[in-house]
């Protein structure tokens, strides 16, 4: 699979109607995507869906750029990438199958995102990167990070977070999904990062907390970083994992989640039922 | 080759990526907090905007440099080996070397050339980046190589690893050697033992060579500027021929260029018999001098005597080197 559909690249088109609609597409192409596996990164999908409809509805296509940090989350920019046509739907039935490019932990062999990567922690520096080159470039795109909060244990996205602010880097918008959730439990119960947004706000980051599964909240921060000049941006965006999918049981691991079969077509009907709701 | 001991000159690196700066807008440097120690104070001062202070913050330099290879830029990054290769590896792999972006890593003061002990002595740099798919990894011999390197790497597709020592650097080679990034640099053919060398160490070992050709030997040495890929054709052309070969390296034993060598010895079946001069899976230790070190070390142009005699299986005790009185401005081998 080659680049050809990046956000960035030229010629890029798509269109988003309705965000929150999106939102729940991007759970369903998730669950088609996870289900013939049984299991899967499926609760990253549904923490972080608001936020990606948010960032495909804010960008401008073929010119801001997508960087997907955790590389684990690239289902959710996938899922979208297919309701928008920026995907195949035949696709979904690639995820993560032998010998297919579209893996289920990002590589460079990833569509749709400027950039990814499973080793967690540097995806931020790649988006201050990317945006110091459109500095020296003169070019006038955004790039959107998306971050996950465990990996605010990684002693580099601090560097990096040094970094943009000392070079007033207000190009970048950070999108860090606090949904509490790494490999071997809540994040709270291995190191405290609360509070997220002082964090930030110290190391001379806009910091912005919202709802992270409120469409309109993330659209409003979204356009209040777009008017911040002097600083990068970040949105705190309080999520769970578990977000979205009312069928799930209570006791899910929100990394991994097991998706049998009878599970994912509730998961599906569940899915389908409320887009009917949403009109779309 | 000119004859020790070697004029020097001062910092041809830093004035080489000026030099080349100049020509092509593509190039940026970054710096580790290393600036004057990596001889880019020169470039800060021509080029201010197109230097990026990155600070100490290795792993996000290293990321950030990929990022700026995939806007079209050739960035040349900068600090000490120790602080390009072991702490920021993962950097180095995922951002750098699986893209295979165009990214210059200079890692300065090779082995223990530096005396600051274990924390700044990059013993095991070459065989971390020999490691990684896509890596080209280089250790050039003299001030003239390093001239001729900076530009020549611009445009190799993929990373490049450049291992350097800063400073004051001897001219080994006369005016008008060209040096080659695909073909290894015969210095002289030799029946008796090959000594096959990169990097600083070429001194001692042109010195060596010289000691064992006064005792009789016939001695061939090999400077292999380009560790991978290796010219293996040139290694082999010249191990062939000899009924011993020692490589000498300003690194661990293990993983650099003496582990190269075996690997195409041992995979072509030349029956030559090897000793790896470098350092032997040891860390080493801070000192006052680097000569000490290279002494204690096992890095003297004595201990590549002592191989190379242990192989020839003459009677009598190793012929012993003389030292050389150098002047200020002047390079001689420990």
């Amino acid at each position: 699979m080659d680049h050809s559909s990046r956000l960035s690249d030229p010629g890029t088109t798509w269109v988003v109607d309705d965000v929150a609609s999106l939102a729940t597409k991007i759970r369903l192409r998730a669950v088609q995507m996870i289900a013939p596996q049984g299991f899967g990164y499926l609760g990253q999908a549904l923490s972080a869906a608001e936020q990606v409809a948010s960032v495909f509805g804010h960008a401008r296509p073929g010119l801001d750029r997508l960087v997907c940090s955790p590389g684990h989350y690239i289902v959710a920019p996938f899922a979208a990438a297919v309701e928008l046509g920026l995907m195949e739907e035949a696709d979904l039935g690639r995820y993560g199958q032998d010998g297919s490019p579209i893996e289920a932990i990002g590589t460079e062999r990833s569509p749709v995102v400027d950039y990814t990567c499973g080793s967690l922690g540097q995806g931020l520096s790649a988006a201050v990167g990317l945006a110091l080159g459109d500095r020296f470039n003169g070019n006038e795109a955004r790039t959107y990070a998306l971050l996950s909060d465990g990996e605010m244990q990684e002693g580099q996205l601090w560097e990096a977070a040094l970094f943009a602010a000392h070079h007033r880097l207000s190009a970048v918008t950070a999108l860090l999904d606090a949904n509490n959730s790494q490999v071997d439990g809540p994040v709270d119960t291995i190191t405290t990062l609360d509070p997220i947004t002082d964090k930030w706000e110290s190391f001379g980051w806009r910091a912005i907390e919202v709802d992270g599964h409120d469409d309109v909240a993330i659209g409003a921060a979204l356009d209040q970083a777009a008017h911040t000049t002097d600083r990068p941006t970040v949105l705190v965006c309080r999520t769970s994992t578990v977000h979205g999918l009312d069928c799930l049981p209570d006791d899910a691991d929100g990394h991994f989640i097991k998706l049998p079969p009878d599970l994912a077509a509730k998961a599906l009907a569940e899915l389908t039922d409320r887009l009917e709701h949403q009109g779309a | 080759m000119l004859e020790p001991p070697f004029p020097t000159v001062l910092k041809p690196y830093g004035r080489a990526l000026v030099d080349l700066a100049a020509a092509r807008p593509e190039i940026l440097c970054l710096s580790g907090d290393l600036t004057k120690q990596c001889e880019v104070d020169l470039f800060q001062e021509r080029f201010p905007d197109r230097f990026i202070h990155a600070g100490m913050a290795e792993a996000n330099m290293m990321s950030m440099a990929g990022a700026l290879a995939r806007q079209g830029f050739i960035p040349y990054v900068h600090t000490f080996g120790v602080f390009a290769t072991r702490r920021p590896l993962d950097q180095v792999v995922n951002a750098i070397a699986y893209p295979a972006l165009p990214v210059r890593i200079i890692g300065f003061m090779p082995g223990v050339s530096s005396p600051g002990g274990p924390s700044h002595q990059a013993i095991e740099d070459v065989a971390l980046m020999r490691a990684l798919p896509n890596m080209t990894v280089v250790d050039v011999g003299d001030s003239e190589e390093i001239a001729q390197v900076v530009p020549a790497i611009a445009d190799l597709p993929g990373p490049v690893y450049l291992r350097l020592k800063r400073g004051e650097i001897p001219t080994v080679f006369e005016p008008g050697h060209r040096l080659s990034l695909s073909a290894v640099h015969t210095v002289a053919d030799g029946g008796d033992v090959v000594l096959v060398t990169s990097g600083m160490m070429l001194p001692v070992t042109l010195q060596a060579a010289a000691t064992l050709r006064e005792a009789g030997a016939d001695v061939g040495v090999v400077h292999v500027p380009v560790i991978k890929p290796l010219d293996r054709d040139g290694v082999l052309r010249a191990a062939r021929r000899a009924a011993g070969v020692v490589t000498v390296e300003n690194h661990s034993i293990i993983g650099g260029l003496g582990s190269a060598v075996a690997e195409v010895l041992a995979e072509e079946g030349v029956p030559a018999r090897l000793r790896r001069v470098g350092i032997a899976d040891t860390f080493a230790e801070g000192a006052k001098s680097g000569p000490y070190l290279f002494e204690k070390y096992g890095l003297s142009t004595q201990h590549v005597v002592d191989a190379a005699w242990s192989l020839l299986g003459r009677p009598g005790r190793p012929p012993q080197t003389r030292t050389l009185q150098v002047d200020k401005g002047e390079y001689a081998p420990v």
